[in-house]
């Protein structure tokens, strides 16, 4: 057993009567990766918001090398060598990167408040030189990657000389080098005898990165030890506090010949060039790539929010007329996109207001669209029963209050209103916790077996892996693979992924080329 | 509880609202029974007199002038005033006098915005039987009835403007051109602005002989358009001899586009281009005593106060409610010729010697 | 309930609760009205005379209307602050039409003048139709400039600050070159019963008319789709865009609604003072968009009521009303206008501050 930095001892805290944690004890090594894994709501962030000075605790203490730790906001917790980089990260866009390093405490020449740059951009050229980020330091945060700003908020706690570090979800938003890249930096910090504490819901890279896991549920600690002695199943038996015989649904849709979707030769320079994809009744299709590989852009532009300069959409065999989505919402497609928050949901109106919006022209008078609110009330509970929506009541409660699992669910349960034929799913689970990841899985599985056809657009292979019938790869805005269930393979998903095109061979010369 | 609530507010609002609308012949009959026998019973004195004065804007000496002429001497008369400024806003004015309305004043005094406003809001005090008095720009019709005091302004600038014809006279005949005369012209929704520029003509056709056509310089009544246009009329046209604005006010403008182009010169200087303007103010009598301008048309702002308020009170002591009499200024014409014998009937002199400067 | 302790504590919780409540309601704006009323009624009992109250409720319809007009367009996120333009326009236009006298010497310069107004008045002078046709040609204009603001909005994705800050200086200056700053008059008798009158002595025309615009304003807020889509498009238009809402044409519509509500109050202010005025509305942009965030709209879109905003627009009626009434030196009503505002704000903020704490427990 190593050396304590930080000790936390029977933290508890409570917000407005609702205990968020109680008597939570845990610790730090030095040198160490510790893991924390908990369902949403578990108490993790409050922990570590605890930890970082953003709360304070009811009771309890903290212990940072023995000696009393007691932050009174975020600076005291720089002061005591602890960095907390959040999932969204805290920089300033419009600012530099060096700036951004230094906001808090900038070299000035001697005691004068001016801001010595030259010194400033010296450092924060040390300080990104150390994480592997390679930009002058004197460019704009808004011209980075999500990875290259991730890196930017590592800097920044290098140049504190941050003796703990707390990484919040860090690879939610990263693309699959990225992620590589971070590992090994955390890697490079544990070797400098760095702590870190890592919150993450992929239990994968948990697995692979931490040396002790810590479990949470309902801010008590349920698990603890040495992450050998844990496997995925004991991580979730624990995260839930129940068994989960399967990650995924039971698979039981029945894939017709009827081809639901085709797009054939679909091309928009530099976005997506000569896509052919098609769905049929019955069938979930995956479609996998890494970040800027074309996926997301490729179903706006099959939904008709964006438009494409040659080849043509069928729906049902019919050749789409016009490329808007009110047409897409007609011919029976509905598109569950990829950020809830921005694109999915009215986050202040209620539960049956959001649901009720794709619905709603359908169900209103003939005569100047007079809403039926009663018809609308009476489909929407059915909707929210059949979907095992968890809310107050749907007419009061607002779409914020839900957890993230729920709030994607109304996001489905609003399309289900019109009863489509097509759906769209982009990234269904971002940033929802397991048990609300197999309900999600549920619904879609159930969409399938209903005579729906369903593509689901992911970054994670093991959830396509899990749901899907079929799973197309895309690179750099082409199709470079396509791959039957019975040869699903993640080495093989992830090589067409990097550019190794199944069907041409120029896309594997490029990709070399690449790597 | 939300709905209860709001159910409630709105059933009392309603209810307000029908009370208030209810009655509504009452308030302009009401007080006719009350005011009359007050007035008949009890002399005028024993009983605090309360007039509203609501004034366009307090932008221009002038009007400065004004609203204290009437102002003091109303609180001299133990009057109680209640001031309303509509910042130039004609509808603004409007809810003003209808507030004061309400309060029962004994009368009303405005300065409108302009003479269309005078004649609605005019109206509005003839039905609520308010005597109504307007000072110094009177309302375009005759539709409301009105005690008005206002200057002559035909004739005012017409003397004015004589005197300058006089002195383009000489210089015609000294060099043999016909001098080219330039007007700045006020905002011409406001009847003393067409008045000014009536006077202004009439002496231009009489004197065709000696001057060429004249340019029409629009302003407004605004600083701001009078320095534009003023400016691209001067660069135009060079050889302007004679210039008559519409007020005193914008002596500064005239200035700031003049100097720079070497022509705002004193009287005898071969450059000097022949000057005058209306109201007389206190920057006029500095430059008439100076030598720059040679003629001001002057409207008597003290007399134009008494006249209104004398109306006023008469009217209210008779029990009038809607008084109708229209009251000449006949103010006069400043020149330099008459400088020693009128020069301190003139009121922007008078004010300057009160401050001191004369 | 007896062991709740003394009635005198009691009480005083209740009062605090009542406190809490009406702070707390949403018509909050309200409540602060009746203060300031009820407050100086002993200072200047005239302002509970009927007359007064009749006063106030004159000057509350055409801001009333006026203010309908922008909610709608801060439910789309939007701002329009050309709405006192299409009052200077319209009014002018519409007097053009049904006057019945022209001074030449005023109109002479005039671009109308000749063919459309001469000295024996507008197209229409005299006829029995001119006041129905005139108004129908002020919603007219005030929906084409509404739909031309929309447009450019939702076309080059313009910011609506600008494209109705630019509409609003072209709109009121081509107001003043149609009549070179004139005052169009002799407007028929008819016409200012719009603006003065009232069916039998009791019901103010202008309060007819604005009823008319508020509850067709509720009703397509509330009861119909395309309302719903204003609050979904001034929430959140990416989302309002992927779920089928024709956000182009939602935004079209708003500040086309709001020329029409500007149209419509053009229409009471023309006839209250019996005259096309060129400068008419020029001050009120102030009061319109104060009286409709007062109420509860957000300028953050997605939020905002009719009834909302009456209470808002009366709100800055009863305010004017009272500040005239205390016989205040000129330059200390504006001063007073501004803190009494800026008490009305902070209240408000502090609700919601403490309505979101309350949320959370």
């Amino acid at each position: 057993m190593g050396e304590n930095i930080l000790a936390l001892r029977n933290i508890s805290k409570a917000f407005y009567g609702i205990k968020a944690l109680s008597d939570v004890s845990i610790r730090v090594e030095k040198g160490e990766v510790l893991g924390i894994i908990g369902e949403n709501g578990a108490g993790k962030s409050t922990l570590m918001n605890i930890v970082g000075g953003v709360l304070q605790p009811d009771s309890g203490d903290m212990l940072l090398y023995d000696q009393p730790y007691k932050p009174k906001n975020t600076m005291d917790a720089n002061a005591s060598k602890i960095a907390f980089i959040h999932q969204e990260l805290n920089l300033c866009n419009n600012l530099t990167v060096a700036e951004n390093i230094f906001l808090i405490d900038f070299p000035k020449i001697n005691k004068i408040p001016y801001i010595n740059k030259r010194e400033m951009n010296r450092l924060a050229h040390e300080a990104i030189k150390a994480v592997g980020l390679q930009c002058p330091p004197d460019t704009l945060i808004e011209k980075l990657s999500q990875g290259e700003r991730q890196l930017v908020e590592i800097a920044k706690a290098f140049s504190m000389d941050a003796q703990v570090i707390i990484f919040d979800e860090p690879t939610t938003s990263l693309t699959a080098r990225e992620t590589e890249r971070l590992f090994k930096i955390i890697g490079d910090l544990k070797q400098k005898g760095r702590s870190i504490i890592y919150i993450s819901h992929i239990l994968s890279d948990i697995q692979k990165l931490t040396d002790r896991i810590v479990v949470l549920r309902d801010g008590n600690v349920t698990a603890e030890g040495t992450t050998s002695s844990f496997n995925i199943d004991s991580m979730i038996f624990n995260m839930i506090g129940r068994d989960m015989k399967h990650i995924y649904p039971e698979r039981k849709n029945v894939v017709s010949d009827e081809k639901k979707v085709e797009l054939v030769n679909i091309t928009k320079k530099g976005i997506v060039s000569n896509i052919n994809l098609h769905a049929h009744e019955g069938e979930v299709v995956g479609i996998f790539g890494l970040m800027g590989s074309g996926r997301t852009e490729l179903m706006h532009i099959f939904f008709g929010l964006d438009s494409f300069e040659s080849g043509e959409i069928k729906i049902k065999g019919k050749l789409k007329s016009k490329n808007t989505a009110v047409q897409s919402i007609k011919q029976g497609v509905a598109f569950v996109t990829e950020n809830r928050r921005e694109e999915g949901l009215m986050l202040e109106m209620t539960v049956l207001e959001n649901l009720s919006f794709v619905a709603m022209p359908n169900l209103a008078s003939r005569f100047l669209r007079f809403i039926d609110k009663s018809r609308i009330a009476d489909k929407a509970a059915a909707i929210s029963q059949r979907l095992r929506i968890k809310s107050g009541a749907i007419e009061k409660s607002a779409a914020k209050s839900l957890s993230g699992g729920n709030q994607q669910k109304v996001v489905i349960g609003k399309w289900l209103m019109t009863s489509p034929e097509i759906f769209i799913v982009d990234e269904p689970t971002r940033g929802i916790d397991v048990g609300a990841k197999f309900e999600v899985y549920s619904v879609i599985n159930n969409l399938a077996c209903d005579g729906a056809a369903v593509l689901v657009v992911s970054s994670e292979i093991e959830e396509l892996m899990g749901i899907c019938d079929r799973i197309y790869v895309m690179s750099r805005g082409e199709i470079t693979g396509c791959v039957g269930q019975d040869e699903f393979d993640r080495e093989t998903i992830l090589r067409y992924a990097f550019g190794q095109c199944a069907f041409n061979k120029n896309a594997s010369h490029e990709s070399e080329v690449q790597q | 509880m939300k709905r209860a609530l709001s159910i409630v507010m709105l059933v009392v609002m309603f209810a307000v609202l029908v009370t208030a609308c209810a009655p509504k012949p009452e308030p302009a009959a009401a007080p006719a029974p009350e005011a009359t026998p007050a007035a008949a019973e009890q002399p005028a004195a024993e009983k605090k007199l309360k007039i509203a004065f609501a004034y366009q804007d307090l932008e221009t000496e002038f009007w400065v002038a004004g609203h204290k002429a009437i102002v003091e001497t109303l609180k001299a008369k133990g009057i109680e005033v209640i001031e309303f400024n509509a910042n130039e806003d004609a509808n603004k004015q409007l809810e003003q006098v209808n507030d004061a309305i309400a309060q029962k004043v004994d009368g009303i005094i405005i300065i409108p915005q302009d003479g269309e406003s005078a004649v609605a809001i005019g109206e509005a005090c003839n039905s609520a039987g308010i005597p109504f008095g307007v000072f110094n720009r009177p309302p375009s019709n005759k539709d409301a009835k009105a005690l008005v005091a206002v200057a002559d302004n035909v004739t005012i600038s017409a003397k004015a403007m004589e005197h300058m014809a006089l002195e383009a006279r000489k210089v015609f005949e000294k060099t043999g051109k016909k001098v080219k005369p330039l007007v700045m012209v006020g905002d011409l929704g406001d009847p003393n602005a067409v008045g000014r520029y009536q006077g202004f003509k009439n002496v231009y056709e009489k004197n065709k002989d000696i001057f060429t056509e004249y340019i029409e310089v629009p302003t407004k009544w605004d600083s701001n358009t009078a320095l534009a246009n003023l400016k691209s009329a001067m660069a135009a046209n060079k050889d302007v001899g004679l210039l008559f604005c519409g007020s005193d006010f914008l002596y500064p403008v005239i200035k700031s586009v003049l100097e720079p182009l070497g022509k705002w010169q004193k009287i005898g200087d071969p450059n000097h281009i022949i000057m005058g303007a209306v109201d007389g103010d206190m920057t006029a009598g500095k430059l008439m005593d100076e030598g720059y301008v040679d003629a001001t048309a002057v409207q008597d702002l003290y007399y134009e106060a008494e006249l209104i308020l004398t109306g006023m009170l008469e009217a209210i002591e008779k029990g009038e409610k809607t008084p109708e009499k229209w009251m000449d200024d006949p103010g006069f014409a400043l020149t330099q010729a008459n400088m020693g014998e009128m020069k301190m009937r003139m009121w922007g002199n008078k004010l300057r010697q009160e401050k001191g400067e004369l | 309930m007896f062991l709740k302790g003394s009635p005198t504590e009691r009480n005083k919780s209740d009062v605090k609760d009542l406190f809490v409540k009406v702070l707390l309601s949403e018509y909050f704006i309200v409540f602060f009205c009746l203060l300031i009323f009820v407050s100086l009624m002993p200072v200047t009992p005239h302002i509970a005379s009927r007359a007064n109250i009749n006063n106030i409720m004159s000057n509350l319809w055409p801001l009333f209307i006026i203010a309908i007009g922008q909610t709608v367009v801060l439910i789309v996120a939007g701002i329009d602050l050309s709405q006192t333009s299409i009052i200077a326009i319209t009014s002018v236009v519409g007097a053009a039409i049904m006057t019945s006298k022209a001074d030449p010497t005023l109109f002479e310069k005039s671009p109308l003048w000749g063919w459309f107004l001469t000295e024996s008045g507008g197209p229409l002078a005299g006829e029995p139709a001119a006041i129905y046709a005139a108004i129908f040609v002020m919603i007219l204009i005030g929906v084409g400039i509404g739909c031309f603001n929309g447009f450019f909005i939702h076309k080059f994705k313009m910011p609506p600050f600008m494209v109705t800050l630019v509409s609003q200086m072209l709109f009121s200056a081509l107001a003043i070159y149609l009549t070179k700053s004139e005052n169009i008059i002799g407007l028929p008798k008819n016409f200012k019963a719009i603006g003065s009158g009232s069916i039998m002595k009791i019901i103010p025309y202008s309060m007819i008319f604005a009823i008319v615009v508020a509850v067709l304003a509720a009703i397509l807020l509330n009861k119909t789709v395309l309302g719903k889509w204003l609050y979904l498009v001034g929430s959140n238009p990416k989302a309002s865009a992927v779920i089928g809402v024709p956000t182009g044409k939602v935004i079209i519509f708003a500040y086309a609604f709001s020329g029409f509500c500007a149209a419509m109050g053009s229409v009471l202010l023309s006839a209250r003072l019996i005259a096309g005025r060129p400068t008419l509305g020029q001050t009120m942009l102030m009061d319109v968009v104060g009286a409709a965030v007062i109420g509860g709209t957000s300028l953050f879109g997605g939020k905002g009521k009719v009834s909302w905003t009456l209470f808002g627009a009366l709100f800055f009626v009863i305010l004017a009303n009272a500040l005239n009434m205390m016989k205040l030196p000129f330059y200390v009503v504006d001063m007073a206008k501004g803190i009494v505002i800026i008490i009305a704000v902070a209240f408000d903020v502090l609700r919601i501050e403490i309505k979101r704490r309350t949320n959370v427990m």
